[in-house]
């Protein structure tokens, strides 16, 4: 008879071996899926791979796109490590872009040096004071986070979207589209090195990892974020104020994932359009689970996950494969990592009968 | 006589750990045969294994000479073994008939209750107790309760009967009735395996097991042993039971108490109108079964509780409703009664626990981040100092066994306190070595000119620590007595709801 066994310490090598089961498994299932949709499985697999990672056009691609993602995911790994479980990625996202456009158009004109910080401090300010909110309502009310959250997701939205269809920040003459005017060259982040696309914003998540990584580890707030996660209520007998670790909790969050909408605005879409920001934040909060909620295994699954984003374009174009294909990779790498966090803490016994 | 359970070289492991080890334990015919030993030692792993939760790794169980292997507790059951667990398993919204039989049918859908009701009486009569089983189980006392749980097993037709720590929740006078009852069982025939750490307890048995470390040290006939030996034999060194108190002059009153009142989550009153004060090099007792208040009273003394009215003056400073953290800078040390829940932090090591709540102080933080080398260095020391079992400050709270995990909360207090403890049940769940530590630290204390607020079930506590015991009883102190004066008796009565007589 084969049972599981709960471990009592971690073991690194049969982790390793599970997490790597994990990514097997992924590739198979999604093979299988391939299969489902009549496509050449080698084929698509290899378009797969030269669009994530197959030139420098393709690797630049990965890290935009991993940029906005690895900063909502490590909004989710701050706050779920305190077990405050924020949705809120999603609005957040929306609030920084807002807040950054609503800065640029205040400070135009400002030397670079001082206009791009201040902007993007916009953007940050209005995620946390988003983020702060629920926290506060939490705090005071006693509201669960995850409806709070959820549902100021919705209010950002259309705050966004009448903003942009009739409201103060239309594109005149193209109601329809729904989207803000172009921001002025001036106002677009600057490229590095050159690179076309590779624009500076990409550095900030690494940096924002590095943050969250001290701070988790080496700093009293953090000290505290992981109490609470564990035991409030040993926090609260020692004189920890519980209610303001979490309103401070939501407000890093918060403006961790309003600063990925405030960069995907200087340096991607540069102009606010509701299809450039909708479900960073949602894919945030799943790599920040995939990354084990550690600020540096969320910069692998971000960087994971931009490839995939970005690999599904080639693959669409080369294999001829649905374009639904890339939400459901995610959604099984989800799954599958999900199960090897689980067996990483059991070992296998075989007992005899 | 003869032996109606026979256990051989049992040995079971956990990951790592040696639980038991080639133990060897036999149970005669209308016996008590205590286990005993220290947290740890391997008592509840044998009984587990005897009533089939655990599978043994080796060695052989026999049940009336019968050579046995149960997967599961519902075998041990059918070979005539019942367990009474130290947490009891009632469905509080059922009468006390329902839970006997609910879940304890053998057969069919319907619930024959009268002629459950028939048997559960026969069982009743015959041992004399008494208990109505049309009552709702949430209107007994803890110590009817109890009762419930063994007519479960009798119930069952057991003949041997595992009773784990069951005065753990009782008045002195319930333990004294349960004995009573458990002597007219084996009167009877029935044969009774008495878990316990409390010597008061084994001195009643007739047969004692001594386990240490998972293996049997001896196992004695308890009239040709002696308390101190056994002691002795569970912790390997001598043990002295009472810890020498100097007398001492009371000096400035530190904490003073009036008219506290509480009221709890459902809006009943959980502390009504106390009032006492603590003096420098005094240790105020409080007496009282669980749930009396004791623990409302620490939570608005330590700051994690509103008091309703009534007021706290710590050192002639109106505290009243303060929060934790400015009590905490004033000197307030708290030891409290849940350890683990209010306490410590299971997954942090020790070393963070040390400084739980002195994370920002200046003596643990270098610039914006914790300095690590100077908390490793800390919990080096303590670690030394208190003479806590763990390999290094690394470990995690959460490994730590009961007492030590309590010295390591014991060690943070002591080490960041100044002038005020409040120790709420700090022997709870420890074996007699660590509670003479733990006693011995309190009084060192006191020495030093601390005021300590000391609230215990354990009366032995109270009487060799306490300068004044007060009995709390529903939420109000009922008497404050002089421990060089008073007896068990009194104060047991008191417990139990009964005014101070000579106040």
């Amino acid at each position: 008879m084969i049972t599981f066994e709960r471990r009592v310490e971690p073991n690194l090598g049969w982790t390793v071996a599970a997490f790597a089961l994990a990514v097997l498994a992924c590739l198979l299932a999604t093979a299988l899926l391939l299969a489902t949709t009549g496509a050449d499985i080698g084929q698509a697999f290899s378009a797969l791979w030269k669009g994530a990672a197959g030139s420098r056009r393709a690797l630049t691609s990965t890290l935009v796109n991993a940029t906005p993602l690895i900063l909502t995911g490590l909004a989710t790994v701050v706050a779920f490590r305190a077990q405050i479980w924020s949705i809120g990625q999603e609005g957040q996202v929306f609030a920084g872009a807002m807040g950054g456009y609503l800065g640029a158009t205040l400070l135009m004109g400002l030397p670079p040096v001082l206009f791009f910080p201040a902007v993007l401090a916009f953007g940050v300010a209005a995620g946390a004071l988003l983020g702060g909110l629920c926290g506060w309502l939490r705090t005071r009310f006693g509201v669960n986070e995850i409806i709070s959250t959820v549902m100021t997701n919705y209010l950002i939205a259309y705050l966004m979207s009448w903003m942009l269809s009739g409201g103060p920040w239309t594109e005149v003459g193209t109601v329809a589209y729904h989207q803000s005017p172009e921001l002025p060259a001036d106002a677009v982040l600057p490229m590095l090195a050159g690179i076309p696309r590779l624009h500076v914003g990409v550095v900030l998540p690494f940096v924002a990892a590095l943050f969250c990584s001290v701070l988790l580890a080496r700093m009293p707030l953090g000290y505290e974020i992981r109490g609470l996660g564990y035991n409030p209520e040993a926090l609260r007998h020692k004189g920890v104020d519980i209610a303001r670790t979490v309103v401070v909790v939501m407000m890093i969050s918060g403006g961790l994932a309003a600063l990925a909408g405030a960069i995907e605005l200087f340096g991607v879409s540069h102009r606010l359009r509701a299809d450039n920001f909708a479900g960073l934040g949602y894919s945030g909060i799943i790599v920040g689970m995939i990354g084990g909620l550690s600020p540096l295994g969320t910069v692998v699954a971000g960087l994971f996950f931009g490839g995939l984003a970005s690999g599904a374009v080639s693959m669409r174009v080369l294999s001829d494969t649905p374009a639904a294909l890339v939400p459901a990779i995610q959604g099984l790498t989800l799954f599958f990592f999900l199960c090897a966090g689980v067996l990483a803490r059991y070992r296998i016994v075989r007992k005899a009968p | 006589m003869t032996s109606v359970l026979r256990v051989e070289a049992l040995t079971k492991r956990f990951a790592g750990v040696t639980a038991n080890d080639g133990v060897d334990f036999d149970l005669s015919s209308g016996e008590i045969h205590c286990l005993f030993g220290e947290n740890g030692a391997g008592k509840s792993t044998l009984s587990s294994c005897i009533f089939g939760f655990y599978r043994p790794d080796g060695g052989r169980i026999f049940v009336h000479g019968r050579e046995v292997d149960f997967s599961s507790p519902s075998d041990a059951i059918a070979a005539g073994i019942g367990m009474v667990h130290q947490h009891f398993v009632l469905v509080p919204e059922f009468t006390v008939l329902e839970n006997i039989i609910v879940g304890t049918q053998k057969s069919g859908w319907r619930l024959n209750a009268r002629e459950a009701r028939r048997k559960i009486e026969a069982i009743c009569s015959e041992y004399g107790i008494e208990v109505n089983l049309d009552a709702y189980v949430w209107e007994l006392a803890v110590g009817r309760q109890q009762w419930v749980e063994i007519l479960k097993a009798l119930y069952l037709d057991a003949r041997i009967l595992i009773l784990d720590e069951p005065t753990a929740v009782l008045t002195p006078a319930e333990s004294q009735t349960l004995f009573r009852i458990i002597k007219a069982m084996c009167a009877k025939g029935l044969s009774i395996i008495l878990i316990t750490h409390k010597l008061v307890e084994v001195m009643q048995s007739d047969r004692v097991t001594v386990l240490r470390k998972g293996k049997v040290v001896d196992t004695l006939r308890t009239a040709s042993t002696s308390a101190d030996e056994l002691a002795r034999l569970m912790v390997g060194r001598a043990v002295s039971f009472t810890v020498s108190k100097p007398a001492l002059a009371p000096g400035a009153k530190v904490l003073e108490v009036e008219g506290l009142s509480a009221i709890g989550h459902w809006g009943e009153h959980v502390l009504k109108n106390i009032t006492f004060a603590v003096a420098r090099h005094e240790i105020f007792g409080i007496a009282g079964v669980a749930d009396n208040g004791q623990k409302e009273l620490f939570e608005v003394l330590c700051g994690v509780r509103e008091p309703s009215a009534g007021s706290v003056r710590l050192e002639a400073e109106d505290v009243t409703g303060f929060p934790a953290r400015a009590l905490m800078d004033r000197g307030v040390g708290h030891i409290p009664d849940d350890r683990f829940r209010e306490g410590l932090v299971r997954q942090f090591s020790i070393a963070d626990n040390l400084v739980l709540g002195w994370q920002r102080d200046g003596k643990y933080t270098s610039g914006p981040l914790m300095n690590r080398a100077a908390i490793g260095a800390l919990s080096k020391t303590m670690i030394a100092e208190y003479q806590i079992a763990a390999r290094d400050g690394a470990v995690p709270a959460g490994n730590l066994s009961g007492g030590n995990a309590q010295k390591v909360i014991i060690a943070r207090e002591f080490l960041h306190a100044s002038g005020l403890l409040l120790a709420n049940q700090p022997t709870r769940g420890l074996d007699v070595g660590v509670i003479e530590y733990v006693q011995t630290r309190l009084l060192e204390k006191r020495a030093e000119g601390f005021a300590i607020v000391l609230a215990s079930e354990e009366l032995s506590d109270l009487f060799n620590l306490a300068d004044r015991i007060a009995v709390m009883f529903k939420g109000e102190i009922v008497g404050i007595v002089d421990p060089r004066a008073a007896s068990v008796e009194e104060i047991g009565m008191m417990m139990a709801g009964n005014r101070q007589a000579a106040a």
